[in-house]
């Protein structure tokens, strides 16, 4: 019984915005939005450099970083930037080669933090009733789960060589609190009259949820993803710094480690440039991703990147 | 053609533990619209006009009563069932603002219901650009300058356009306009109220207006039908024109009492009704509902309930157990 | 210019209602593109004891010509040049730190647009009552809840339930009446209500209106009405002021404006309003839209592109407000009379 009520007339097609074009402009936005304060492009660099370094950086230097046991915790020096550690390795060469296994894990997190989180959120705040109440007991299940104990004992079992893993246990033990976020933020978009009109329209769940509620909740997402990827570096960095995990790769945690309580680095200045490098490096990537945060709003807001 | 009988609601407001208060939204109401029809609810906020709108527009649910569209009962019938109907009566929002989602461009926003559209009909793809074109011309608006564009760059009045637009990407039966003019600036509100009487004349879709401005509803179209609302209950019902310039029902009489005279223009009617006290939803539901704030209450007003009905030989139906013409509209100066 | 102030801190309602006179108040805006104006070149004189309303459209200024009053302007608005002298007050332009915070509420008083949810919802009205008068160093508290319970009872509320209750237990109705007595306790004489009746329907919008005219006439205030839909002023002002694009186009009496409007926007937004009375098929919707800050032209006449009087000189020449016979118009088209005396606002 489907009628057409309007007579079609006879309209010139100029051809209405690809998606193309729309995803050019959508990277012009980017670009102009990143461009508008130079802190944003200060973050962007910083957080460039790192992840060039975690692409190439293990490429630059021999598997087995050379060791130079004349120069044991030797000064800054033009031929060590920031001296040597405890076998006469370069310590530079040690954050870089370091920054893989860290930057990965931190990735790794973020994505499955944010990619269950939203997910959960967005279902049970869309679903409402028992739906609702069911993952949100779950959810308060996962929030009360006790990380540190928890890793302790997995540690005793488990070697996290690979940073994937590492990544995979940070993030199932963290998704708890965006899922909490998406679904007040789902429960009242869905009240928006565009929502109310996409259901009216008759347009399908998937489209709902994919193309209406999601790119609304995107500067959202995006902020909790960069947030999440920090909380995972300092949440690893603190697990090898602690010592609970076995040491098998090459890491910013584990440097911290051996200069505290092999080094000393916190009573002699020997091997203080040993201590502070990996510090700087994750005090640098905190900062890079804090300032890109800032642009988020602007990128997924239509209107603040136009203008 | 879509009727209703007998359609009920209560609110349950969530109270105490020991469980909330009953808010009777609908007290059984009976309403008929035509194909091609223009039916106005009019009524105060809270008197239910805005709840009987989203229930026929498939929105809401509703406790008891029938609708039928096209003949065919919806009750009963599963959410599946009956989205095939429903979807042939589209919602205008009444704040074009919040109805078009903010991240997407009017391309964006046709272009999915069309898609639907045209796989419902089988037309292929290559349809839906032109008729996103067609239809943005047919409400009025330039598609090469509208279509690309985000809804913050639009003016209030052509985003309520490209909501018309969208809602009949459905080629609907009906249109529900819920007060869709009172967010849009004085100058363009009758550019909108002329679109919709202009798309009843030429493409035969009825219109349901619901509105608290009872003058917007005279610019909709030539044999309309006011339903005036009171705490869920039809308390007068007629030709849009009779109820204007000759109300019988004291409560439609204070609701042209209170628009506004603009005077240079207009005198005040030669009587006002002002009601004695404000709305109050907890007071009794014995009698006539009105009765409490009714200045001409009598004691049968009390304790009978009046039925809609033609009492005192009136054109319109009305619930009043004391019907009685005054003039209470503003006339124009010359007039 | 001739003030004649009365002693500060008069009380209503023994002393006069204080006039309002603005004069060539320029507020701009600061943009991406750099400062736009909102409001340029305004004169307006509120005659005292008078109610003017402000009508105009989405970006007509008008809300920024109502905060102007009080100096509130806030970033990244700033008000560039003009004077706005208030009887008693000086230049409230000049005012500044806790000498202009004196004046909000003891001497303009200010209803917020949509009222109905200005107030704070974790405070009862009388907690927010008093908090007003502590921060306006009132020393008789007890007077004070006195007198807005007397004003509530003025305006048909039990005073003593609603200062009792939270917002969220009151009606808009309600509410907008307690933000009427909020701009109104501390004796403020003149008095701007930014869209008071906005959100509230038609029984309870006449219910405010005809409070406001009875308010106003008890305490000899001058009000400022201002709002984007003439009904609303049409009932209760005896002035009208109409903006459009930053610019006051018109104003005089409100029954010549409305009965015999000059200024090509009057006529066409007085067409559109859809009315009661009178031949429906005369009525029409003013063609395009209004001006936004970056859309408004920068020279002649601001309403040319939507004018259907326009002429060639609207496009290079803004038109100056002349004023004949107590009616301001600002058009090149209005009828011009000659010009006998020059003068830009009617006294």
């Amino acid at each position: 019984m489907t009628v057409t009520v309007i007579p079609e007339a006879t309209v010139q097609t100029t051809g209405g915005t690809t998606r193309a074009t729309l995803r050019r402009n959508f990277w012009r936005g980017v670009w102009r939005v990143l461009r508008r304060k130079p802190s944003r492009m200060a973050g962007v660099v910083i957080v460039l450099l790192f992840a060039v370094m975690g692409l190439i950086g293990p490429l630059l230097y021999p598997d087995h970083l050379p060791r130079d046991d004349n120069a044991l915790y030797s000064p800054p020096s033009l031929q060590h930037p920031f001296g040597t550690d405890f076998e006469g390795t370069d310590v530079l060469a040690l954050v870089v080669t370091g920054a893989r296994y860290v930057l990965l894990t931190g990735l790794a997190t973020a994505v499955i933090t944010v990619a269950l989180g939203t997910a959960i959120g967005l279902f049970a705040g869309f679903r409402r009733g028992r739906w609702d109440t069911a993952l949100m007991r779950l959810t308060d299940m996962n929030l009360a789960i006790p990380g540190l104990p928890l890793l302790l004992v997995l540690s005793a079992v488990w070697k996290f060589e690979s940073p994937i893993e590492m990544g995979l246990v940070l993030g199932l033990l963290g998704w708890g609190g965006v899922a909490r976020a998406v679904r007040s933020q789902t429960l009242s978009l869905r009240e928006r009259g565009f929502i109310e009109a996409a259901r009216g329209l008759g347009l399908p769940t998937t489209h709902i949820i994919g193309r209406e509620l999601l790119p609304s909740m995107a500067p959202y997402i995006a902020m909790n993803m960069l947030i999440a990827v920090t909380g995972a570096v300092y949440a690893q960095v603190g697990l090898f710094f602690l010592g609970v995990l076995p040491f098998e790769a090459n890491n910013w945690g584990v440097m911290l480690n051996l200069a505290v309580f092999n080094g000393g680095a916190l009573t002699t200045p020997a091997a203080l440039p040993y201590l502070l490098a990996p510090l700087l490096a994750i005090l640098l990537l905190t900062l890079g991703i804090v300032l890109i945060v800032d642009a988020m709003d602007e990128i997924f807001n239509p209107r603040l990147r136009e203008e | 053609m879509i009727t209703g009988t007998g359609i009920t609601k209560t609110f349950k407001q969530r109270g105490s533990v020991l469980g909330g208060r009953d808010v009777p939204a609908l007290r059984g109401v009976d309403f008929a619209i035509e194909k091609g029809g223009a039916v106005s609810f009019i009524g105060e906020s809270g008197c239910g006009k805005t709840t009987l709108g989203r229930i026929i527009a498939g929105l809401e649910t509703y406790d008891s009563g029938e609708i039928l569209i096209d003949g065919a009962p919806m009750s009963g019938l599963s959410h599946r069932k009956r989205q095939p109907h429903f979807r042939r009566i589209q919602l205008i929002h009444q704040d074009p603002y919040s109805a078009l989602n903010p991240t997407r461009t009017i391309h964006q926003t046709l272009e999915a219901p069309l898609r639907l559209r045209a796989r419902q009909t089988g037309r292929p793809r290559s349809w839906i650009d032109g008729r996103a074109e067609e239809l943005l011309a047919l409400v009025g608006i330039d598609p090469g300058y509208v279509l690309p564009r985000y809804p913050h760059q639009l003016s209030g009045g052509m985003r309520q356009r490209v909501v018309i637009a969208r809602a009949l990407t459905m080629d609907p039966e009906m249109l529900v306009a819920d007060e869709a003019v009172s967010m849009i600036d004085v100058s363009m509100r009758l550019g909108i109220l002329a679109l919709l009487k202009d798309l009843r004349e030429r493409l035969g879709v009825s219109v349901l207006f619901i509105t608290h401005d009872i003058a917007t509803a005279r610019y909709i179209g030539d044999e309309g039908e006011v339903y005036v609302l009171y705490r869920g209950q039809v308390v007068e019902r007629g030709p849009t024109e009779s109820i204007i310039a000759d109300p019988v029902h004291p409560y439609t009489q204070s609701l042209l009492s209170a628009i506004p005279v603009l005077h240079g223009l207009e005198r005040p009617g030669a009587e006002q009704v002002v009601p004695t006290e404000a709305l109050d939803e907890r007071q009794a539901d014995a009698g006539c509902l009105f009765a409490r704030r009714c200045p001409f209450s009598t004691d049968r007003c009390e304790n009978e309930t009046p039925v809609l009905g033609h009492l005192g030989e009136t054109v319109q139906l009305h619930a009043c157990f004391h019907p009685k013409h005054r003039s209470v509209i503003p006339l124009g100066v010359g007039e | 210019m001739t003030t004649s102030s009365p002693a500060p801190g008069c009380p209503a309602p023994s002393c006069p209602a204080p006039g309002v006179r603005i004069r060539d108040l320029t507020v701009v805006y600061k943009t991406p593109v750099g400062e736009l104006p909102a409001v340029s070149g305004v004169d307006l004189t509120l005659t005292p004891g008078t109610i003017t309303g402000v009508v105009g459209e989405s970006g007509s200024g008008k809300s920024t010509l109502a905060l102007s009053l009080l100096n509130a302007v806030q970033p990244p608005g700033r008000i560039k040049s003009g004077t706005v002298e208030i009887d008693g007050l000086g230049d409230v332009v000049k005012l500044g730190g806790e000498q202009l915070r004196q004046t909000r509420g003891r001497k303009v008083g200010y209803v917020f647009q949509a009222a109905q949810n200005s107030l704070n919802p974790l405070k009862t009205i009388g907690k927010q009552l008093l908090d007003l008068g502590r921060s306006h160093e009132v020393d008789d508290l007890r007077a004070l809840v006195r007198d807005a319970k007397d004003l509530l009872a003025r305006m048909g509320m039990d005073g003593a339930r609603v200062l009792d209750s939270h917002q969220h237990e009151l009606s808009g109705g309600m509410r907008q009446r307690v933000g009427i007595m909020l701009a109104l306790v501390l004796n403020a004489q003149v008095v701007v209500l930014d869209e008071p009746t906005t959100a509230l329907d038609m029984i309870t919008q006449a219910t405010i209106l005809r409070i406001i005219r009875e308010v106003h006439e008890e305490r000899a205030l001058t009000t400022l009405v201002i709002t984007h839909d003439v009904g609303a002023v049409a009932e209760v002002a005896d002035d009208l002021a109409v903006m459009y694009g930053g610019r006051v186009v018109e104003h005089g009496r409100i029954t010549e404006v409305l009965g015999a409007p000059r200024h090509p926007y009057t006529q066409g937004l007085i067409r559109a309003i859809p009315r009661l009375s009178g031949d429906i098929s005369l009525a029409r919707a003013l063609p395009g839209r209004p001006p936004t800050l970056g859309t408004l032209p920068a020279a002649g006449c601001v309403f040319r592109e939507r004018c259907d009087k326009r002429m060639e000189i609207c496009e290079t020449v803004e038109p100056q407000s002349v004023t004949l016979d107590g009616r301001t118009v600002a058009c090149h088209a209005a009828g011009r009379p000659l010009p006998l005396v020059k003068r830009k606002e009617y006294a």
